[in-house]
């Protein structure tokens, strides 16, 4: 049976020439998990919000929505808001009350349910996901993970027939994302809720969803059962964002059908090819970073934020090399963030020392070191604009750095070209999607001419087009001379674009090295590709060196293999 | 205080303000040394011996230094005992600043198990009750400071990464933080957009909005509430009797031991160190249970 049926839908934004959506007709049946994907700005969302009332954006509609069997505009206001649920992207800012308790009974109150009614629902939906725990918190002391977490449940006491979902996990990290893809999964599988995702973080989504649509520019490219989206999408530009597994067979060139998880891509390359077994990745011939030349030197790091807190830096010994790209890998509360944070003068070590070029944090007179020296990228890009363009916040910087006003316009003109953001330098900063907020932040820091350039999870919440931007991007910085330090839970990234990469656990770093023998020596903490092909290929661990290797052009994988210009 | 919180809200809120107003308004020695000794002893319940040592730090200095603020200001009083810089030191200002200290120390004691047992959640539900629109409004207020603040500071954070703002100057210092509300209030704005959708997403706005909590009025609570009204209740009775009038100036009057005083004292003893038994005998209830298992 048809729960949502989208006829022939077009919408345009007020004041805007472009179709946001032309023409898009899909349905979707009662128990099915649609998955919708696209690059920012393809209309994904538009068309989630135009499914829920309450959230529907202005603007001019063209065509017919009809919800079990009801038009969208006849629906009561009461059963749209029980029986569609939404949960859109920003953990914090669905949030409205100071209690996990209460939010969870926020939409029931506002249905005028009575109490014991509202106390069965809050007290099921709290044991399903596990909420039990934090029941009496404040919904302020929660991570994001629970954060979203509480947003989901608080829409499913409502018991929604559909359920929308608006990237729910681009503010999460890969570990809490994937677990919160696995709890849609199971919705799906243990209530028969129907569910419609839009989601960029398709490698694990993917094997468990009925329908992917593909949508671009506004219509509906592909609509299909997720491994025939995979095949059909070969050559396409949005595959970057496929899962590992279909990746490396489109690289192949392989018969179909197109491998979606891990083992089905490992059974894949088993069959294909074992006569392969054992060729490696080779070193690259030549360590061209000067070992001895550290731009960071900290030894024996502690620190805590209070008295009265644990240690969360316990120890910590790093040294970061001139023009490398340092990725920094953990989980949650390692210290990763601290870390950045005391090697960028933010904090201040009870114990140990930080040297920076060869002098001492300390010894750096006020602002002297973020001066042509060291600039920090916080986690969170909104919170580096203080102005109503991207443009003017530019400006503020340059003045407050004594930049001559002649001067302004040619470097604003530089940055913007060298990380391509012209078109954005007029937006408002809030206005911009996830991956340009990161990419504008990005180009303030580089007006202060950094030689050091600390990075806090600069692919959060954005798609896998504007990650492999990012890489490039830090890459063509690297060669420009600047030493990168990243901390970043995305290994997949960390693997592409470092140079080196440690892993912190428990205060201080416990394994360090170049990132072909750091991901194959681990088994849980590595990228996709190399789970894939560690039988068979042992330090592969990039989609791109598995099919070289595949292809034998081990050759062209040394060409690639990155050089340090020092 | 573990099973005296458990109690509804309503019920705790008119120990408190029963106990509270006694030892504050009815001014007896007898009285405020049952006050203070019941605050003693639930106070002691519910503190670490950590802190039951910094307590002890705390109030016993308090207790001496109102005791002997009011014979130095003071001299009403019909006993000189001696003389400092030409004015009388009474026995009754003395005693009398030994009663002050007893009924200060004891309502504070009484404050500070009002704030563990009420905590912000009940009092905004008993609140609620009254006014709901009024208590969904503190509830979203109580959730937005703090993520203000956050943000706020993350801001300041990540301009500091940057080295905007870490000059010393007050001037700078002054306008930087201007320059972070500013932006805080613009990125709060866009928050509560977002927020407002999220309401009515989930249906706020429809007719007949209920209030939800998570007390229940249960028989203990019906009865624990039928012995602090009888209680106060008696002890007024008593009161309207005169058995509780005493003087300390300009003579301190006998304290009466007649039935109907001896009825006042029993009753507020037994009110006052309600909930410490209540505590006793559940810890002793569960110690029974578990040694039967």
């Amino acid at each position: 049976m048809e729960l949502l049926q989208v006829k022939n839908l077009s919408f345009s934004y007020p004041n805007s020439q472009d179709q946001a959506l032309d023409g898009v007709s899909l349905n979707v049946e009662q128990g099915q998990f649609v998955l919708v994907c696209g690059a920012s700005g393809c209309g994904k969302t538009t068309l989630l919000r135009l499914l829920k009332p309450e959230v529907a954006p202005f603007g001019e509609l063209k065509g017919d929505i009809w919800y079990d069997e009801t038009s969208l505009t006849d629906l009561d206001p009461r059963v749209s808001a029980t029986d569609i649920g939404f949960v859109s992207q920003n953990p914090d800012a669905q949030i409205v009350t100071d209690k996990v308790w209460h939010e969870l009974a926020f939409g029931l109150e506002s249905l005028g349910t009575d109490t014991p009614t509202i106390r069965r629902r809050v007290g099921e939906m709290a044991s399903y996901f596990g909420i039990q725990n934090w029941y009496h918190q404040s919904t302020d002391s929660l991570s994001g993970g629970q954060k979203q977490l509480l947003n989901l449940a608080s829409v499913m006491t409502m018991q929604p027939k559909l359920l929308l979902l608006d990237e729910p996990t681009a503010q999460l990290d890969p570990i809490t994302a994937s677990e919160f893809l696995a709890t849609l999964h199971k919705l799906n599988r243990d209530l028969g809720l129907t569910i419609l995702l839009v989601e960029h973080r398709l490698e694990e989504i993917f094997p468990y969803v009925d329908v992917v649509m593909m949508m671009s520019a506004g219509h509906l490219e592909f609509n299909d059962e997720p491994d025939k989206v995979a095949t059909s999408m070969k050559g396409h530009p949005l595959a970057a964002g496929l899962p590992s597994a279909a990746r490396i067979w489109a690289g192949l060139d392989l018969e179909p059908p197109c491998p979606l998880t891990v083992r089905s891509g490992r059974d894949m390359l088993r069959v294909s090819f074992s006569h392969l077994q054992g060729e490696r990745i080779p070193e690259s011939p030549t360590q061209s970073s000067d070992e001895s030349d550290e731009v960071i030197a900290a030894a024996d790091l502690w620190f805590r934020y209070d008295k009265n807190l644990p240690d969360v830096l316990k120890g910590m010994d790093i040294k970061v090399r001139r023009g490398e790209i340092f990725g920094i890998l953990g989980g949650n509360g390692t210290g990763k963030t601290t870390l950045l944070n005391v090697l960028a003068g933010l904090e201040r070590p009870y114990k140990g020392k930080v040297l920076i070029d060869g002098k001492k944090i300390s010894a750096y007179k006020r602002n002297a070191i973020y001066r042509n020296k060291l600039a920090l990228l916080t986690q969170n890009p909104a919170a580096m604009f203080l102005k109503k363009s991207v443009r003017e916040d530019y400006y503020d910087l340059l003045k407050t750095m004594e930049v001559g006003k002649e001067e302004q316009d040619s470097q604003i003109e530089d940055v913007a070209k060298t990380i391509g953001i012209e078109s954005l330098l007029d937006s408002h900063p809030f206005d911009l999607s996830g991956g340009e907020q990161q990419k504008c932040a990005l180009g303030k820091l580089l007006l202060t001419q950094p030689e050091i350039v600390l990075l806090d999870e600069p692919t959060k919440g954005i798609d896998a087009f504007a990650k492999i931007m990012m890489a490039e991007l830090l890459q063509a910085l690297r060669s420009d001379g600047k030493t990168i330090v990243l901390v970043t839970h995305d290994v997949e990234f960390a693997a592409q674009v470092s140079d080196r990469c440690a892993l912190v656990f428990d205060g201080s770093i416990i394994s360090q090295g170049r990132p072909n023998d750091f991901f194959s020596d681990n088994s849980f903490y590595t990228t996709a590709a190399s789970r894939i092909a560690r039988d068979i290929f042992p330090n592969a661990i990039l989609c791109e060196e598995v099919i070289a290797l595949s292809k034998g052009e081990t050759s062209t994988v040394q060409a690639q293999e990155k050089t340090v210009q020092v | 205080m573990r099973y005296f919180s458990r109690f509804h809200p309503l019920v705790t809120l008119v120990y408190f303000l029963t106990v509270i107003i006694f030892s504050m308004f009815v001014n007896h020695p007898v009285m405020g040394i049952i006050a203070l000794l019941g605050g003693i002893c639930f106070t002691s319940v519910m503190t670490s011996s950590a802190e039951k040592v910094s307590d002890l730090k705390f109030y016993i200095p308090l207790f001496f230094l109102i005791s002997l603020t009011n014979p130095l200001f003071s001299h009403n009083g019909k006993t000189p005992l001696f003389f400092m810089n030409g004015n009388a030191v009474t026995l009754e200002a003395i005693i009398y600043g030994v009663g002050i200290a007893v009924m200060l120390v004891g309502v504070m004691m009484w404050a500070k198990a009002y704030s563990f047992v009420m905590t912000t959640d009940k009092f905004l539900y008993l609140f609620g009750s009254i006014v709901p629109q009024l208590s969904l409004v503190l509830s979203m207020v109580l959730r937005y400071v703090p993520m203000l603040k956050r943000q706020a500071k993350q801001v300041q954070k990540s301009q500091k990464g940057l080295g905007m703002y870490s000059s010393d100057s007050y001037f700078d210092r002054a306008k930087s933080g201007m320059r972070v509300m500013s932006a805080v209030v613009g990125w709060s704005l866009e928050h509560v957009v977002e927020t407002s959708k999220s309401m009515k997403a989930r249906g706020y706005g429809l007719k007949g909005r209920t209030n939800y909590s998570n007390f229940r009025f249960r028989k203990e609570d019906g009865l624990l509430l039928g012995i602090i009204v009888g209680l106060f209740a008696m002890i007024v009775v008593c009161m309207t009797t005169g058995a509780l009038t005493f003087a300390y100036y300009p003579e301190i009057t006998p304290i009466k031991t007649n039935p109907m005083a001896l009825i006042a004292y029993i009753c507020f003893a037994v009110l006052a160190i309600l909930p410490f038994l209540i505590e006793i005998g559940e810890l002793l209830r569960w110690n029974y249970y578990r040694s039967k298992i």
